[in-house]
C-alpha cells in the first residue's frame, strides 16, 4: 500500500464544515481499505465527537482542527481540537461518550494550550493489527 | 374558521388585532368555551407566516402543501405555549418552532431528499454488491471491493453511502435563507451540550422509549450490545446501509427530542 496520507483540516465551526471532516475522515478510511462496518462507524463516531466539541461553547469560535493520520497500517487516527476545557464536556458516563467508545477502539480526551483536544483510533477490520 | 384576515385591513391595525387576541386568548381560563374559536382565528392570522416560511424551504424536494402543513404544527404549538407577558412578539416566537417542525419534516424524510436519480442508482448498486461480498467474503467488504464489484469508482461508492444518511439534517440549516440566522445551538452544538450534561439513566430510557421500536431495537444492538452493523443488517433482514442510516437518523432524533423538552 502506497504511503499513507495525511489530512489537516482547519475548519469554520459550523455543521456544514463538520461534513467536510467526515466526508475526508471516510475517504481515507476507503483508501486505508476500511470495511464499509468499520468505515460507517468512524464516520458516525467523528460526527458525534464534532458534536461534542460544538457543544463546548454557543459562541462560533473561529475553527475546528481536525488532523488524521495512519500511525500503524490499517489503522486510523482522528485528532480534533477545539478551543476551551474538557471540564466543559458532558460526563464521561453519559449517552454521547457511551456512543463514542462503542464505534471506536479508542477515545481519549486532554487539554494543550488551552484547547480540548479529542482522540479517536479505529482499525480497519482487515486484520492488520 | 370563521374569520380570515382582511387583506385589505392597513397592517398597523391588523398587527395590533392580532396583538389584542392573542392577549385575550392567553387571559382565557383552560375551559372557556371562547377559546376554541379564538384559537382558530389566531392561527387562521397566522397562516401568511407559516407559508412564508414553508416558501423557504420550497426548493428541496418536497411540496410546498405538505411543508405548509407541517408548519402548521408549529404554529398550534407556537399558539398554545406564547405569554404576551414576556413582551416578545408572537412572529418572533412562532418562527423557530414552525422552522423547527419543517426541518424535522425534512429529517423524516431522510436521505430521499434531493437525491439525484445517478445517485440514487448507485446506492442500488452499492446495497446489492455489499449484500453479495458480505455472503461470500463473509466480512463486511472494503470500498475497493464494491467498487470493482458494482463497476464504480471508488468516489461514486463513498458519495452513495454518504447520500444514504439523515446528515442532510446538517445542510438543511444552511440554506434556510434570509434574515433569519440559525444559532449552533439550533443544530447539533446546543443540543449536545445539554444533552450530555444529563444523568444517562434518566435521559437516555425515555429517548429510547422515544424512538420507533424497529430504530430502538437497532440503537441497543449496536451500543449496548457492540454488534455491528453487518450483524445487525443480517439479523433484522435489511442492509447494511439502511442500518447505518437508521443509527444516524436516531441519534439526531434522540437530540431533538431532548432539546425540545429542555
Amino acid at each position: 500500500m502506497s504511503p499513507a496520507p495525511l489530512i489537516e483540516l482547519r475548519v469554520p465551526v459550523d455543521p456544514e464544515a463538520v461534513a467536510i471532516v467526515r466526508t475526508s475522515v471516510a475517504s481515507l478510511a476507503a483508501r486505508l481499505d476500511f470495511t464499509l462496518d468499520r468505515l460507517e462507524d468512524l464516520r458516525l463516531a467523528t460526527n458525534e465527537a464534532c458534536a461534542l466539541l460544538l457543544g463546548l461553547s454557543n459562541k462560533p469560535g473561529p475553527t475546528l482542527t481536525a488532523v488524521v493520520d495512519s500511525p500503524i497500517p490499517g489503522t486510523l487516527r482522528v485528532d480534533l481540537f477545539r478551543i476551551g476545557t474538557s471540564a466543559a464536556l458532558p460526563d464521561r458516563d453519559s449517552f454521547g461518550w457511551t456512543v463514542l467508545h462503542a464505534l471506536v477502539d479508542s477515545v481519549a480526551v486532554a487539554d494543550s494550550d488551552g484547547e480540548v483536544h479529542l482522540v479517536l483510533t479505529a482499525t480497519s477490520g482487515m486484520g492488520h493489527s | 374558521m370563521n374569520q380570515p384576515h382582511h387583506p385589505h385591513q392597513p397592517l398597523a391595525e391588523r398587527r395590533e388585532g392580532e396583538r389584542q387576541m392573542l392577549r385575550e386568548f392567553a387571559a382565557m381560563a383552560p375551559h372557556d368555551p371562547g377559546r376554541s374559536p379564538l384559537r382558530d382565528r389566531i392561527i387562521t392570522s397566522h397562516m401568511p407566516l407559516v407559508i412564508a416560511m414553508a416558501q423557504r424551504f420550497r426548493d428541496r424536494g418536497e411540496p410546498l402543501d405538505d411543508l405548509i402543513q407541517v408548519g402548521m404544527i408549529g404554529l398550534l404549538n407556537a399558539v398554545d405555549r406564547f405569554d404576551p407577558g414576556r413582551g416578545l412578539e408572537f412572529s418572533t416566537f412562532a418562527t423557530p418552532t414552525i422552522i423547527g417542525e419543517i426541518k424535522r419534516h425534512f429529517r423524516d424524510r431522510g436521505g430521499a431528499i434531493r437525491i439525484p436519480r445517478r445517485l440514487q442508482e448507485s446506492r442500488v448498486r452499492v446495497n446489492e454488491s455489499t449484500e453479495a461480498l458480505a455472503t461470500s467474503l463473509g466480512r463486511s467488504p472494503t470500498v475497493r471491493e464494491v467498487a470493482a464489484h458494482s463497476g464504480l469508482t471508488d468516489d461514486e461508492v463513498l458519495d452513495a453511502l454518504e447520500s444514504a444518511h439523515a446528515y442532510s439534517a446538517l445542510s438543511l440549516d444552511n440554506g434556510g435563507g434570509d434574515g433569519h440566522s440559525f444559532s449552533l445551538s439550533d443544530t447539533l452544538g446546543g443540543d449536545d451540550a445539554e444533552f450530555e450534561q444529563i444523568e444517562v439513566r434518566e435521559t437516555v430510557i425515555p429517548l429510547l422509549a422515544a424512538l420507533d421500536p424497529r430504530a430502538r431495537r437497532i440503537v441497543v444492538m449496536r451500543f449496548y450490545e457492540n454488534r455491528s452493523q453487518s450483524e445487525i443488517a443480517q439479523e433484522m433482514g435489511i442492509s447494511q446501509m439502511h442500518v447505518s442510516r437508521l443509527l444516524a437518523r436516531s441519534l439526531a432524533q434522540m437530540r431533538d427530542t431532548l432539546g425540545a423538552d429542555l
